[in-house]
């Protein structure tokens, strides 16, 4: 049965401004119908968001929403959530957003593990400002600021949620919008910091200068390489190189007897943080 | 089907009969061609090729998409849950 997105959306600002069939719609898609298995009242909900072409999204959705400054929405989402525990807060943000510009704020979430989901969309370029590389660029692949081919290193943000402390860490592609929508729900459910990075094509930006121009390309150069976490454990590691491994990568109960766990999580952070305040409160 | 089909009257509407397996159902498809940006992502993504692109003058990129034939649908929201700019609605 048709999903009645309408019930989350400013319908006066739709259309939206992406290109068309831009992957950033999909994610939306995937985001709205996770809140709606949630049963969240919109009015607990608030969304957060930077700058980029993905963080317009927030605009769209007729929740609590705030546009912010860019690579700085986790550190607004935190204020709201230590100042309203009992909301749900959700961020948005690009893969420049968060592990560019954003990547101190990223890390530090993380590591505070603080009960809120951050959704980032991955289109491994700045799509907004004209396709320049970014963090999560794969080497060899052009940009406009890496004509001849990119030399830089990337991220890859799951492994870096990982072992910065998020407490919930998935990956999906907007080829598999149903898997997207589960892991995002995941992250809704999980009391801790959850991260849910969803790959998607910019072949706007990126995509036209790496001879995928076109929607279908983009996306079909994102499903060749997508690879499920279960069969990447099998894998040698050159055998990797370039995929797109999807998947959980910590769940609801991290493996805690792993040695490389023996510093994770150590506990949510609203909670601790209360325990600060009935402690202030009990000196008066 | 007892559901209740929510499609509002700007969309146009195709509607077939359908079998899904053995199983006989009915179909009725919605979408919004003021909506639709012409991706082609439906026509890439349907199994049973449902969907075509066809020349739209009044659009930027010159094309939008039609259905086919909706008896060849088989339900599987592949369509609706992948077009980027909510034109789709599958009853
Ligand atoms: C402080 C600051 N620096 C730089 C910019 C310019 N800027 C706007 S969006 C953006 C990159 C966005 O990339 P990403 O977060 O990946 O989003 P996308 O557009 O790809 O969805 C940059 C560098 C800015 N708006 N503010
Ligand atoms: S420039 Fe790229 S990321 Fe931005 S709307 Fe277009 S396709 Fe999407
Ligand atoms: S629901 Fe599936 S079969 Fe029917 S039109 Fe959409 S993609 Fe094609
Ligand atoms: S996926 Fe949506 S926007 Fe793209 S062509 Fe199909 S109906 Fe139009
Ligand atoms: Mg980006």
């Amino acid at each position: 049965m048709a999903f009645e997105y309408e019930k989350y959306l400013r319908m006066d600002k739709i259309p939206h401004l992406w290109c068309p069939g831009c992957g950033i719609g999909v994610v939306l898609k995937a985001m709205l119908r996770a809140v709606e298995n949630m049963g969240w009242n919109k009015d607990d909900v608030a969304f957060v968001s930077g700058i980029g072409c993905t963080s317009r999204a927030p605009g769209y959705i007729d929740c609590n929403t705030l546009h912010t400054t860019h690579g700085r929405a986790l550190a607004f989402a935190t204020g709201i959530k230590l100042a309203r525990p009992a909301k749900h807060v959700v961020i948005f943000s690009g893969d420049g957003d968060a592990t560019a510009i954003g990547g101190n704020h990223f890390i530090h979430a993380c590591r505070r593990n603080i009960n809120m989901t951050l959704v980032v969309v991955n289109n491994n370029t700045y799509g907004m400002t004209g396709g320049q590389h970014s963090p999560t660029t794969p080497i060899g692949y052009k940009t406009s600021t890496t004509v001849y081919g990119n030399i830089d290193p990337t991220f890859d943000i799951c492994m870096l949620a990982r072992g910065a402390g998020a407490s919930y860490v998935a990956r999906a592609t907007v080829n598999k919008g149903k898997q997207l929508e589960k892991y995002i729900t995941k992250g809704f459910e999980h009391n801790g910091f959850s991260v849910i990075v969803a790959t998607a094509n910019c072949h706007t930006q990126f995509g036209r200068k790496n001879k995928m121009g076109d929607p279908i390309s983009a996306r079909k150069w994102i499903a060749d390489r997508e690879i499920p976490l279960e069969k990447a454990r099998e894998m040698k590691a050159e055998e990797l190189k370039d995929r797109v491994i999807t998947g959980e990568f910590i769940t609801e109960e991290p493996e805690k007897t792993r040695w490389d766990n023996y510093n994770h999580p150590v506990h949510e952070y609203t909670e601790a943080y209360q325990t600060i305040r009935d402690k202030a409160q009990e000196k008066k | 089907m007892s559901e209740k089909i929510n499609i509002p009257d700007h969309y146009r509407r195709w509607e077939a009969d359908i079998k899904i397996g053995k199983k006989d159902d009915h179909v009725t498809i919605g979408y919004w061609r003021d909506g639709c940006k012409g991706c082609g992502i439906c026509v890439d993504v349907c199994p049973k090729k449902v969907w075509e692109i066809i020349e739209a003058k009044d659009k930027w990129n010159g094309q939008v998409v039609q259905v086919t034939d909706a008896s060849k649908c088989i339900k599987c929201m592949l369509c609706e849950i992948h077009c980027p700019d909510f034109c789709i609605k599958i009853y």
